[in-house]
């Protein structure tokens, strides 16, 4: 029969998988460690002790922790109460608001943070001004440039972890069991504390561990608000060791024992979120869908309503405002009126400066190169993983699982040792460094995507056609790429879309004609060209939400269709 | 499968179309600048000098000296400079990288036309620009403008005065070093005590200057100058003792295009390249070209009189202890 073939096949396969996964993933990651514990051939762990002793890293360690955790809380806190409102309660127009909430999604959060800057910086933001030129208040109301600042504004743009988590879990809830509590006499604040907070706990506890581990890794936020007073975190730090000390191997070493620390850190809470996953006492959703009771808000509904409508408009309306606006200023720090507005700074951004063009260019193409290749390489990967019968891919699985727990600048870190021409390739200063990097960090996205379409497909449809003569590459041509292949879309889209206003990564690896998106608004900042930075972050953020609204309608339209 | 199809086929187009020709066809010269002069200034000189040497592509990647020093010392390591010339305003390094013997030296005919700032002048690199650094202030918080160095320690630039980062900005590390040479470091310390702060790149204290966040920066002239055209209300101000700090303009040895990077020293350094630079707000190196008057910057020859002393291979040598001892001045 065709047991040759099929070997061939599924060998073939499998050495692929390895193959990109490999190169990609374990061989940057590796060689982190490598130098991390590694000095002049001999490991040495006192060296790696000395780094962190050093104040600089052990203070950017300290921050790294205070701040997820306190984003962590806060995000925590504002998601669970949202998605209790729009999910339990009558609150008035509660799927328009479901979908505002989820808004914050879209935003770049260092785009964000560039606008509260704008607005809460102590001296010259908008709002701070505001209070002490007219209302004649001796200092700042709020001082952006702050551990509580830097907290505020992750906390208005990851929040959402929790509320989709929450909401879903609130959702899905069997509402017989809250109300065999209240039909028993219990009263509501007891039926919360025993039923419903103890079913949504396992959403609660996901939705703030993916928080704490993003922002953890997260560089914008910390390094448009931080630098000002000197706060950093590890990202921000490994920043700052790659771009001020003339990239000496000693900064770069101190960098991947940040990047170590980093990822130690990130494993343990993916741990953590797997064990709070697995624990079954608290597996009593029902898949079923229920329709859940309703809590009154009587009196209070009003005010809650003005409340959440207060709530975005201060959170997504005044930043995005506030960059358009800036944006189209002469000169940063003149007062909005319409002599001192004007459309140069778009026009020249968008028509005169090839940066711009060139950045725009590189994220598009690097995007949909990058969602590309990793759909592909996902289906092929997870392919095998899910459904061939092969050693080792236990080993595979976990090398594709391998970037999802590590911070972008750590993949960044990792790129650069690997591909800038010690082992004989030089990628450095090219787009295709980015490109490998962005490979290797939306990987996972893929897998899990493609992986879940997979398990779906049921082994005899592929059993069927071999058995029919089919040859491995027609089976897998024929029926199991249609199956997955809203999987696949899936992960094209999940890579596409963050990818376009990737930060983290490119700005460890760009190179004067690579700037992305990201980079270009973050260099104008950082160069003093807060107009232009505005400008750009304004297109920026049309296209991004263009983008979004297309590829839903379109995706919408498809699976009606 | 319709719409998947569609994305690889637009992803293969992208491909092909984009990232494909940029690396194959390269039948015009290229030249490529890493410099930390503003995009202000570099956009008029390549518009011209794109007209004389159509031939010639002029590209560059803007940043503070210290990023640009720091992606070179990288592309070392990894075998390639990309940059064909170097323009910043950190001295220093120059006579670092020529010690190394990374620079080409190259003494264009304009040089006998240019008043020299360097020593040991050998081609090696070549001033285009004398930058200079003066007080500048917000005038909707200082109505007095500063007259001396000393005068910022007046209780009206409490808390708000700014310095960019030596490990980040040439002018800013050139700056500091003559402040401490010709005042003593108790300069910086007496400033702290008021309050000043340090901050990132040079183009951001002015920034901020305009904004209000700080009242008042050390700032480079044609930065400010710039702001100030677009309306910012900002005023700049020289004190007595002139920080005057030359750009040097040099070419990398390895560099492939070097007749392209001869041509553009060549036009940096010719009257109609030193107008353009006059034209932003700071000072040529060629006596024979005209200030405009709009911006009321001293004259060549009086900047270079009442400059500060400058050494510059001292500077080179100081430099990691300079920038340490005032960054821990600044973080006390």
């Amino acid at each position: 029969m065709g047991n040759t073939s099929r070997f061939g096949t599924a060998q073939f396969l499998f050495a692929l998988s390895v193959g990109i996964l490999v190169a990609v993933v374990a061989v940057p990651m590796l060689l982190i460690f490598f130098n991390a514990f590694w000095v002049n051939g001999h490991f040495n762990i006192a060296d790696v002790i000395r780094v962190l002793r050093q104040g600089e890293t052990y203070k950017a360690l300290l921050n790294s922790l205070f701040l997820s955790s306190g984003v962590t809380v806060t995000g925590t806190l504002v998601g669970t109460f949202f998605a209790w409102l729009v999910t339990r309660t009558d609150l008035p127009f509660k799927r328009t608001m479901k979908l505002l909430f989820l808004v914050p999604f879209m935003l770049p959060a260092f785009i964000g943070a560039l606008a509260w800057k704008m607005l809460l910086s102590p001296r010259a933001g908008y709002i701070n001004r505001l209070f002490m030129d007219i209302f004649g208040f001796d200092g700042p109301i709020f001082d952006i440039y702050s551990y509580a600042g830097i907290i505020l504004v992750e906390t208005m743009y990851l929040f959402p972890f929790v509320f989709i988590q929450v909401s879903g879990a609130l959702e899905r809830m069997d509402p017989t069991l809250e109300e065999s509590a209240r039909i028993s006499g219990a009263d509501l604040f007891t039926i919360t504390r025993k039923i419903t907070i103890p079913l949504v706990l396992p959403s609660i506890l996901s939705g703030a561990l993916l928080i704490m581990l993003y922002s953890m890794a997260h560089f914008g936020t910390v390094a448009v608000l931080g630098a000002e007073t000197g706060i950093y975190n590890i990202p921000t730090l490994i920043y700052e060791k790659i771009h001020q000390s003339a990239g000496s191997f000693d900064s770069i070493r101190t960098a991947t024992v940040l990047a170590t620390v980093l990822v130690i850190a990130a494993a343990f809470i993916l741990w953590l979120q797997n064990r709070v996953l697995s624990q079954g006492r608290y597996q009593i959703i029902a898949g079923k869908s229920f329709r859940p009771s309703e809590l009154k808000l009587r009196g209070w509904r009003v005010p809650m309503f003005v409340f959440c409508m207060f709530y975005i408009a201060l959170t997504i309306v005044l930043p995005t405002a506030t960059i358009f606006m800036v944006g189209g200023l002469k000169t940063y720090g003149l007062p909005f009126v319409s002599e001192n507005m004007t459309w140069n700074n778009y026009k020249y951004i968008l028509f005169e400066w090839d940066l711009t063009r060139d950045a725009i260019w590189n994220s598009v193409s690097l995007g949909l190169i990058a969602a590309l290749v990793t759909m592909f390489a996902g289906v092929i990967i997870s392919y095998v993983i899910v459904k061939m019968k092969v050693r080792g891919k236990g080993f595979l699985e976990f090398l594709g699982m391998l970037p999802f727990s590590v911070p972008g600048s750590v993949i960044a870190l990792g790129v650069i040792l690997a591909w800038s021409g010690k082992f004989g390739i030089n990628l450095y200063n090219t787009v295709w460094i980015i490109l490998v990097a962005y490979v290797a960090r939306y990987m996972a996205f893929s897998l899990k995507a493609n992986s879940a379409a997979l398990e779906q497909v049921h082994d005899s449809l592929v059993e069927a056609a071999r058995a029919s003569g089919a040859t491995m590459w027609q089976a897998l041509k024929d029926i199991v790429i249609p199956l997955v292949r809203p999987g696949m879309m899936a992960a094209f889209f999940l890579i596409f879309l963050p990818a376009l206003r990737e930060l983290t990564v490119s700005v460890l690896l760009y190179g004067p004609t690579t700037r992305t998106i990201g980079v270009a608004i973050y260099t104008l900042n950082e160069d003093g060209e807060t107009v232009y930075s505005a400008a750009l972050a304004g297109i920026a953020l049309v296209i991004i939400v263009t983008g979004e609204i297309l590829i839903k309608r379109l995706v919408a339209g498809k699976n009606n269709g | 499968m319709r719409l998947l199809r569609k994305i690889v086929s637009v992803c293969a187009l992208a491909v092909v179309s984009g990232v494909l020709p940029s690396g194959v066809c390269a039948q015009e010269q290229k030249l490529f600048v890493y410099t930390s002069m503003k995009e202000s200034m570099l956009n008029d000189i390549r518009i011209s000098f794109s007209k004389k040497h159509p031939g010639i592509k002029l590209d560059y990647q803007s940043a503070g000296a210290g990023k640009l020093m720091a992606k070179i010392a990288a592309e070392r390591e990894s075998g390639k400079i990309l940059a064909d010339v170097l323009w910043t305003s950190e001295v220093p390094d120059f006579y670092h990288l020529k010690e190394q013997g990374l620079l080409l030296p190259y003494i264009s005919a304009e040089v006998a036309a240019i008043r020299n700032p360097l020593p040991d002048y050998d081609g090696s690199f070549t001033a285009v620009r004398l930058g200079t650094l003066g007080i500048a202030y917000n005038t909707r918080f200082i109505k007095e403008a500063p007259r001396t160095w000393d005068d910022l320690k007046k209780p009206a630039f409490k808390g708000a005065f700014g310095i960019a980062n030596p490990a980040l900005s040439g002018t800013a590390y050139m700056s500091v070093a003559a402040l401490s040479k010709t005042f003593g470091w108790g300069f910086f310390e007496n400033l702290r005590a008021n309050g000043a702060k340090m901050g990132k790149g040079s183009g951001q204290v002015i920034d901020d200057t305009a904004s209000g966040d700080l009242v008042a920066s050390l700032a480079v002239d044609y930065i400010t100058l710039d702001k100030i055209k677009k309306g910012a209300t900002l005023a700049l101000v020289y004190p007595p003792e002139m920080l005057v700090i030359p750009s040097p303009i040099a070419i990398f040895k390895n560099s492939p295009n070097v007749e392209a990077a001869k041509k553009f020293i060549d036009f940096m350094l010719s009257k109609e390249g030193q107008t353009i630079v006059a034209a932003q707000g700071t000072l040529p190196v060629r006596p024979d070209v005209k200030l405009l008057e709009i911006y009321n910057l001293p004259s060549v020859e009086d900047a270079v009189k009442r400059a500060m002393q400058i050494d510059y291979k001292q500077f080179m040598k100081e430099k990691e202890g300079n920038v340490k001892k005032f960054t821990e001045i600044m973080q006390k």
